[in-house]
């Protein structure tokens, strides 16, 4: 199977171990990833114009065209921008791949006695039309492995991310508001929520998603 | 002037003025505004109102400066209004975007993405003085050095 890959800006640098992470799942799960040519950062929300970020998003699209029919992008706002523009190329999140894709996997360890806290934030939730197939899939995987979820309270929130290079007291509160009102790991699957949450943390674990899947697998990042 | 200027947030944000008009006045926007958890007091129906009534805003209206863009208020909104974007408008209309984010578009002008380099360093008199740096020695996991191969779990 292929896909065309668009990583973004920020798995390409801070959010590096969220690619490296990610490729070697798909090609555990024997896909192929076909990176669209000269692709273009998708505008994030740093546009005050929305016509800016959906003509960004056009152009990372019309790139992609005749390459493939579905186009895979990791970081949650890249999928929300390029979801809003995509006509005929289906874009999707990993978290929108079939569960039992995942689950074919060759398991090597479970998840008994560990708490975890899935933590989905804003963009793969919201707004509804661009938003993940199924909100509670990492819950289901970490169930599905014998580990405790936590955090039903939080797992929708939003950590302020966006606030971290303007106000951080904003981003600190609500990751702090996060991180009293649940227990475990907390797993992430967007970069901004990564080093958001993690630099409020104090010491207390934050992974991503694919972390979390490498770990089940016993490889490394 | 303020009917310009609700065309230009209106056109800016990519909603008709229509769409932004419908507004019933019903608060649920507030109530779920996470700026409201954080101890500040923001209501974006009272900054919809006040576009539409022509009225002076409040340049430092908390809600302009802290919006977070989390969608909470366009999800619970019967109409669907994208206030995130109705803000980052303003934001423009108003000047009051962020040094990181000039930052942040002018990579994206000169290279098509964003260089997390270039951005530092265009931004580094904002970190400095926003006290930013007992944050970097966490921060170098980011920047491929420190953190363990291993997953934290």
């Amino acid at each position: 199977m292929e896909l065309l890959y668009f990583p973004g800006c920020s798995l390409e640098s801070s959010g590096k171990r969220l690619g490296k992470g990610l490729r070697r799942i798909m090609e555990m799960l024997r896909v192929r990833l076909k990176e669209v040519p000269d692709w273009n950062c998708c505008g994030a929300s740093e546009y005050e114009e929305r016509a800016q970020i959906l003509a960004l998003s056009r152009r990372n699209i019309e790139k992609a065209r005749g390459l493939g029919d579905t186009l895979l992008a990791p970081c949650p706002a890249c999928a929300k921008n390029l979801k809003e523009v995509a006509k005929d190329i289906e874009v999707v999140h990993p978290l929108d791949l079939p569960f039992s894709s995942y689950a074919s996997l060759n398991i090597k360890r479970d998840l008994k006695g560990k708490v975890f806290t899935p933590f989905y934030g804003c963009l793969l939730l919201r707004p509804k039309e661009t938003a993940i197939k199924n909100p509670y899939i990492m819950e289901e995987f970490v169930e599905l492995l014998g580990g405790e979820v936590d955090g039903e309270r939080v797992r929708n929130l939003c950590c302020g991310g966006a606030q971290l290079f303007r106000e951080k007291e904003i981003t600190r509160r609500l990751c702090e508001r996060i991180l009293g009102r649940s227990r475990g790991t907390i797993l992430v699957f967007c970069p901004l929520c990564h080093m958001a949450i993690k630099t409020f943390s104090a010491g207390r674990s934050v992974a991503y998603f694919t972390d979390l899947l490498l770990y089940t697998l016993d490889e490394e990042v | 002037m303020q009917a310009q200027r609700i065309k230009e947030v209106s056109s800016l944000s990519g909603q008709g003025l229509e769409e932004l008009f419908v507004c019933l006045g019903c608060k649920i926007c507030a109530s779920v505004c996470p700026l409201n958890d954080c101890g500040l007091e923001v209501n974006p129906r009272d900054l919809l109102t006040a576009l539409f009534l022509g009225e002076p805003l409040d340049t430092e209206a908390p809600l302009i400066e802290f919006c977070v863009g989390c969608y909470r208020c366009t999800e619970e909104c019967p109409w669907g209004i994208r206030v995130p974007e109705v803000i980052r408008a303003l934001r423009s209309v108003l000047g009051l975007e962020s040094a990181f984010e000039r930052a942040f578009r002018s990579s994206v002008g000169r290279y098509g993405r964003v260089r997390e380099c270039y951005v530092i360093l265009k931004t580094l008199p904002f970190l400095v003085k926003r006290g930013y740096g007992r944050y970097l020695v966490r921060w170098l996991e980011y920047v491929g050095l420190g953190g363990s191969k291993r997953s934290e779990m």
